[in-house]
């Protein structure tokens, strides 16, 4: 069999000074409060909208290459429901609430109270109510930073992406990729009654915000 | 037997087997660019992230992330390995703009810089485009054959068909 494969070109690192790249270990205790006390706080959010009760799994603050974001939740063709949405202010970055197709549907009856295996598909009715899960998770994390660390910061109107998993991480490849080749994540996986691989939380700090959080003390 | 290479983010593949078959899974914003020599059965697939780098640096030349130099990489990588340029047959993928209409998708519509960007490189070039199935805001697999140079996407839910 005769058969050519071009290694992919390396990219150069070519903003050696970003603040991803220059990741400083100083940061990690600092961003691992905010990932526990956030995380949690949006968790009882979510647990006080659906009347369940939702944990979360120990949340991880951690550097991934931008190349391995598309299959961090299994395969890159999975088609998922995501929730975005960005922060603006002290504390700017991106927020996203990722499930399995199937699990969305599930919360979709919890949230307008019909029996599991209610909702088939995810019209503009279903889709508000999973943008209001992400409002709310949103919120809840900006309040706990904002009174941990005093950086203030609004969520935006979300956007709901159903689709394959590959594609709606996108958004978040393509506002990380302009400015190196990895990408700082605080991260969970939110349960409900024990399961896990329910709901997978990210919060993504720009890249400039992190200079500002070595001043912060707790 | 069918043999799926992956062209994964910010990468290029080549072949000339036509057994191979390259592989974009899930193309959001991202764009992938088909090049095939029908003569020499060179094929290669880009999948570019970015419309061009932000930063004035000669680094970015050498650089498959972005469609810019990617394009350039791509026809350079295919004319080494037996393609001749003036036979290359271009077909584009992705470039979706996945936030759909909200409020801040305007700024961020990365998926319409992509495929401007590939438009006007290859204007540039004055090389022209067989076919693309581009924008709106659905994700896409784009599948490359080798053996005919066909460029098949499917997006969920839906079958494979021809670009």
């Amino acid at each position: 069999m005769k058969w050519l494969l071009q290694e992919a070109e390396i990219c150069e690192d070519i903003m050696s000074d970003s603040p991803y790249e220059s990741f400083d270990e100083q940061l990690r205790p600092l961003l691992e409060i905010m990932a526990r006390e956030g995380i949690q706080h949006a968790a009882e959010g979510l647990s006080e909208m659906t009347g369940q009760t939702i944990t979360v799994t120990q949340p991880t603050v951690s550097l991934v290459p931008l190349t391995q974001v598309p299959y961090l939740l299994g395969g890159p063709e999975n088609e998922a429901v995501g929730v975005y949405l960005r922060a603006e202010g002290e504390m700017a970055g991106q927020i996203m609430l990722i499930f399995p197709y199937e699990r969305a549907l599930k919360l979709v009856d919890l949230l307008i109270g019909e029996p599991e295996g209610t909702t088939q598909e995810l019209g503009s009715y279903e889709r508000s109510a999973l943008a209001e899960v992400g409002n709310l998770c949103g919120a809840f994390f900006l309040n706990a930073v904002a009174s941990l660390v005093g950086m203030e910061a609004r969520p935006t109107p979300p956007a709901v992406m159903v689709d394959m998993v590959a594609a709606i991480l996108d958004v978040i490849i393509a506002t990380a990729a302009g400015v190196g080749e990895n990408v700082l994540m605080m991260s969970t996986t939110f349960m409900q009654g024990g399961r896990e691989e329910e709901a997978s939380f990210w919060v993504i700090p720009d890249p400039k915000v992190l200079k500002a959080f070595l001043n912060k003390k707790i | 037997m069918e043999n799926s290479i992956v062209v994964g983010l910010g990468e290029i593949k080549i072949s000339n087997s036509s057994h191979d078959v390259l592989v974009a899974y899930g193309l959001g914003s991202c764009l992938g660019i088909a090049m095939y020599d029908p003569a020499a059965h060179v094929a290669g697939m880009l999948h570019a992230v970015l419309p061009t780098g932000n930063l004035p640096s000669n680094d970015d030349e050498s650089c498959t992330k972005y469609v810019f130099s990617g394009i350039e990489i791509l026809i350079k990588n295919i004319t080494k390995a037996g393609g001749q340029r003036s036979r290359i047959v271009i077909r584009l993928a992705g470039g979706a703009n996945m936030l759909g209409v909200t409020a801040f998708s305007d700024i961020m519509n990365i998926g319409q810089r992509n495929i401007d960007a590939a438009h006007q490189k290859l204007k540039e070039l004055n090389m022209k485009i067989a076919g693309e199935e581009v924008g709106g805001n659905i994700g896409r697999t784009v599948r490359f054959y080798v053996s005919n140079g066909r460029v098949a996407i499917r997006m969920i839910g839906g079958k494979e068909r021809d670009v």
